[in-house]
């Protein structure tokens, strides 16, 4: 029965003038005074779209539409409460201008990379992608294709990607936009500790006594956490959050200390603390003694550019010519125990990751340097606050950190993994916790929190990266390698020894030609990815072909030659895993619109165009050197191996007998769809058997997995693995929470990579003698260094970038959604008011931002939510029409090959 | 002006039709929310949020049952919010107001979901506002004069 407008509101005063009565409970009254109003409603769970927070939702959906989303109130992690972009999960999906059809672009009835986009049907989209493809493919090999992942892809549509990519086609060519937002956090986990995620859990928010922010606006950014924070900060007086940060933001309002620092500076800030607690003999030696070691590596390594000026635009030379020989500033020399005016040839470039065994001696002589005198002098973020006041602000940072019964939890996410010294930093983060042995106990941790909402359960945990394997497995590592092909049931050698290209490095590839296929799924990379002038006229102007497989038209759809049309997020089965290490599930709620289809179908579908004798007979890598290879080649793995050169790719890689031992319809399934399975055809259950074939991976590996179903148990809201005996693990590392931990042993840092090291001093490596630290972690001296580019007399400002609360990324979702839109219709320059009068310019002012590698222009803002220094612009990246992309420096941190998104040099000036 | 009338009415066709395929060619300047070209440098339009006192403007209608209402007033005179200060509090914390009929101009009252502390206490309703939801500005957000960039079918029970 409908139910009308005057039933509704009536509904609504029900449900206020029961619940105010003090003591009833809210959920009876709201459930009783709702029932009429969902009649006909089916809800189920869900997870939110947006961020790595995570949060559970409700889904209620009426005759294949989504009509509600609620959060869900018995979710852990949110309990009932969303951001505001987190209300708006159904109506994403309900944008006009839904792709609902393939388009190729074409003239005169063929495919054209000058023509305009026309509808085509799915088998001529097909034919056309398989014919370029294999084209490109024949020419250049493995390495001559690309596929842009997603921190965004549900789990299995990851696992399918990796597959295809890494097993099917032999190429590491395949890396997410995750490398923008995660990887730095990743390389720190892997030196570290030796296996990536972390070992807390949201929990630690109502543990602890003290919450750090660095460089994480998370009012914003993580708006539900903040929620936890807030209330944590609000019901107990003796808990402190401190603020640190180069542009103040909304995360100040609840914050009892705000530290206003300057770009990379936070590298001496760490360096300071560890000084410190040093000096202050605040260092927790029996946990260290225990549980640590001393860890260094190179300096000169360079600033993640091509290294290259072959395709720089003029203005550009002077910054990437630092990219080979960087002249050290009186500052940086200091920090780094050098002669200011040194010119510091970059010679570990291609070996930014290797480190060595140091001293606590050598520790200590590392951190000397780091006085508050000096650091405070480097530091200080705002011309308009004395250095005594900064100095008793470092001061009190401090105390809060080495206070002795004081529990601290440090958050980050953009302001450190985007970062040309990312991996340090965050190595950093974890020295300071480490010394201090607060660490890895209920309350006490470095947390590294997580933007995209699986870039750790699809990202990281199945390694969509151009160097990963599931599980924290890599290609460069024989055995990895083997126990792959052995789980994928491939021949030996089947799979690439040799990394593929990381993200920034395949836009790279396609402008010089390197690689001339590529598929985006999921992801925005030409609207996302740092000086974006270059890649948007590679796509365009190169040959090449370019897929986009999208919900919707943006930027990278603009610069395709064929658009799929995607089904999304709840269109789909699929599951994501959050940052504290908790895998959600959800069913398909609704059909997708049209013609649009699941990325998983849309890549098991295109593995059918594909025969063994085309991808595993050899094929060239150009520079593969391993051991068991003969150089540039990977052999032909099909002759002998008993398979059928005529069998698909879809029969050896996703349609396999044990797979389709998973059958669809299933009980799981309840009244939902599953139109993947439906399409196929072949009545399997392709994200239940792709969800355990991937399990098989970690369990009994310290990334235990639960089953398939477990997560739709109705007692279930996610579970954070390593799951065993059933039970989720909610401290890692700790033998009281953590199973894999040696008994007796108290903490145990299990992870298995880089345990094995030479040792030195901070110069170098003096014993090439590998020592063994298996079970401990790694306590990293990192300097300072300096950017390689700062604000000069042409270009005067720093240009930081980032997200707003109401906007998702690129925008293509949150934009569509007119009480989003509203609320942030364009992306604004945030600068101070004595700034833009000095340029003429006031609220309101359209300005040009321009840097060496491009301009855009914008409205000023001097009076919003962000209040920058002097000195420094703050432009957010979703707004197509305000393409700040086209201005930020393609940089990234040399060990991660992260993008740093947040500090180059601009001028700003009126339109 | 004919030319592009026509492309739009493609574009429309071709991305919103069923299985029938459009044969007109969907010029790249006209899809996306800023229709130019991607070499282009368009130059943005200057919003405005409402200047609006509390209670002047008549409520904005919600999105769907259960989503946060916008804030129809003013609001940069009442931000940011901190510890100290919440004036968006100081005038919508009025459970007195609890299933009342308002009056127009009278401040609509933060709901009783909001004084119940669902992580600890999840089924009582409190005398006091739960600190979780501090943060007024997480969910409640104002309204600038933006006409939407694409048409949103998502159906709202009321329309039924």
């Amino acid at each position: 029965m409908p139910i009308t407008r005057r039933d509704f509101l009536k509904q609504s005063a029900i449900v206020s003038s029961v619940a105010a009565t003090v003591g009833v409970s809210i959920n009876e009254v709201a459930s009783a005074a709702t029932l009429n109003v969902e009649a006909g409603w089916r809800w189920d769970r869900g997870v939110c779209r947006f961020c790595g927070v995570g949060c559970g939702i409700q889904i209620a959906t009426e005759k294949g539409k989504i009509v509600a989303t609620k959060a869900d109130i018995n979710s852990p992690v949110n309990r009932g409460l969303n951001c505001i972009k987190g209300y708006f999960n159904g109506k994403i999906i309900y944008g006009k201008d839904r792709l609902t059809q393939p388009l190729l672009r074409m003239k005169d009835g063929k495919f054209d990379k000058q023509g305009e986009f026309v509808a085509v049907s799915w088998e001529r989209a097909f034919d056309e992608m398989e014919k370029q493809f294999k084209r490109h493919y024949k020419e250049l090999g493995p390495t001559g294709i690309g596929f842009f992942a997603s921190g965004q892809h549900t789990v299995q549509e990851g696992y399918a990607a990796v597959k295809l990519m890494k097993a099917g086609f032999r190429s590491n060519n395949i890396d997410p936009n995750a490398r923008h937002c995660m990887a730095s956090a990743v390389a720190g986990f892997m030196q570290t500790f030796g296996i990536d995620e972390p070992s807390g859990n949201y929990d630690d928010i109502e543990h602890t006594d003290t919450m750090v922010l660095w460089g994480a606006n998370m009012a914003e950014m993580h708006p539900v956490l903040w929620t936890r924070i807030t209330d944590r900060r609000m019901n107990t007086p003796e808990v402190r959050v401190v603020n640190l940060t180069t542009v103040s933001n909304m995360s100040s309002g609840i914050s009892d200390l705000e530290i206003i620092f300057k770009p990379s500076t936070d590298l001496a800030i760490m360096n300071y603390l560890a000084r410190e607690i040093v000096t202050r003999n605040a260092v927790n030696w029996d946990f260290v003694n225990k549980h640590c070691a001393f860890a260094t590596g190179p300096t000169d390594i360079g600033y993640g550019m091509r290294g290259s000026d072959k395709f720089d635009y003029a203005p550009e030379k002077g910054t990437n010519g630092r990219e080979l020989t960087m002249m050290l500033d009186a500052q940086e020399a200091i920090a780094q125990g050098k002669q200011a005016g040194a010119t510091v040839e970059q010679k570990n470039r291609n070996t930014a990751d290797k480190h060595w065994l140091i001293s606590f001696d050598d520790f200590k002589k590392g951190v000397e340097p780091y006085t508050i005198d000096f650091v405070a002098e480097l530091a200080k973020g705002d011309v308009d606050e004395s250095l005594d006041d900064f100095k008793a602000k470092l001061k009190m940072l401090a105390d809060l950190y080495i206070e002795k019964n004081r529990k601290v939890v440090s958050f980050w996410t953009m302001g450190f993994n985007q970062h040309q010294r990312g991996t340090w930093v965050n190595e950093q983060a974890y020295m300071v916790h480490l010394l201090l042995g607060k660490q890895a106990t209920p309350g006490n941790g470095a947390f590294s929190l997580t933007g995209q909402p699986s870039a750790c359960g699809t990202a990281r945990e199945v390694g969509t990266f151009s160097h990963r394997l599931p599980a924290d497995m890599v290609v460069n590592n024989p055995d990895h390698r083997a126990a792959s092909e052995k789980i994928w049931q491939l021949p030996a050698k089947t799979l690439n020894p040799k990394p593929g290209s990381h993200i920034t490095k395949l836009l790279r590839d396609l402008e010089d030609g390197q690689v001339k296929f590529a598929w985006v799924q999921v992801c925005n990379p030409f609207q996302g990815s740092a000086n974006a002038n270059h890649w948007i006229k590679a796509a365009r102007e190169m040959d090449n072909f370019i897929v986009v497989s999208d919900g919707y038209p943006g930027i990278s759809t603009k610069v395709a030659d064929l658009i799929l049309p995607a089904a999304m997020i709840f269109e789909k089965w699929g599951a994501y895993g959050n940052a504290e290490r908790r895998t959600q599930m959800w069913r398909e709620q609704v059909p997708p619109p049209g013609e649009a289809r699941a990325d998983i179908w849309q890549i098991m579908e295109f593995s059918k165009r594909f025969k063994l004798k085309e991808v595993w007979g050899e094929q060239k890598i150009p520079g593969l050197k391993a051991a068991g290879f003969a150089d540039g080649v990977l052999p032909d793995v099909l002759t002998g191996s008993g398979l059928s050169p005529e069998a698909t790719l879809y029969d050896a890689l996703f349609a396999t007998a044990d797979n389709k031992k998973f059958s669809w319809p299933d009980a799981v399934g309840k009244t939902h769809d599953n139109h993947v399975s439906r399409l196929l055809g072949d009545h399997w259950f392709p994200e239940k058997a792709l969800f355990e074939e991937y399990a098989s991976f970690g369990r009994g590996h310290a990334h235990d997995l639960a089953e398939f179903d477990v997560y739709f148990r109705d007692d279930v809201r996610g579970l954070k693995w390593p799951v065993v005996n059933g039970k989720e693990t909610h401290w890692r590392f700790n033998e009281e929470y953590d199973p894999y931990v040696k008994k007796g042993s108290g903490f145990d840092f299990y992870g298995k990579a880089f345990k094995k090291l030479p040792s030195g001093n901070l110069d170098g490596v003096t014993n090439a003698a590998d020592t063994d630290i298996s079970g401990k972690a790694k306590i990293f001296f990192r300097p300072y260094a300096a950017p390689v580019e700062v604000p000069d007399h042409d270009y005067d400002m720093w240009l930081s970038t980032g997200r707003v609360l109401e906007h998702w990324h690129s925008g293509t979702m949150t934009r569509r959604v007119r009480e989003l839109h509203w609320a942030v219709p364009a992306a604004l320059i945030f600068m101070h008011p004595d700034d833009a009068r000095a340029r003429g310019l006031k609220q309101a002012s359209i300005a040009w931002i321009e840097s060496r590698r491009g301009k855009v222009k914008a409205t000023v803002e001097t009076a919003g939510r962000n209040r920058p220094p002097k000195g420094t612009v703050f432009v957010p990246w979703f707004d197509e029409g305000v393409f700040i992309n086209k201005v930020t420096l393609d940089a990234t941190c040399p060990i991660s090959k992260q993008t740093d998104f947040k500090k180059c040099a601009v001028k700003i000036y009126k339109a | 002006m004919m030319i592009k009338k026509y492309l739009v009415s493609a574009l429309f066709i071709a991305l919103s039709a069923g299985s029938a395929y459009a044969t007109a060619p969907i010029k790249t300047e006209e899809m996306g929310l800023s229709k130019t070209s991607v070499f282009d440098v368009p130059t943005p339009r200057v919003y405005h949020y409402s200047d609006a006192a509390p209670g002047a403007n008549k409520l904005l209608p919600r999105a769907y049952l259960g989503a946060p209402p916008q804030v129809p007033h003013a609001v940069s005179d009442f931000l940011p919010i901190t510890r100290e200060n919440n004036l968006c509090v100081a005038c919508h914390a009025q459970p007195d107001l609890w299933g009342k009929k308002l009056e127009a101009g009278m401040p609509v009252p933060i709901p009783a979901t909001h004084y119940t502390d669902r992580r600890n206490a999840p089924d009582k309703v409190t005398d006091h506002l739960i600190n979780g939801r501090y943060n007024c500005n997480q969910c409640h957000v104002p309204q600038t004069d933006a006409p939407a960039l694409v048409e949103n079918t998502f159906s709202n029970k009321k329309k039924r």
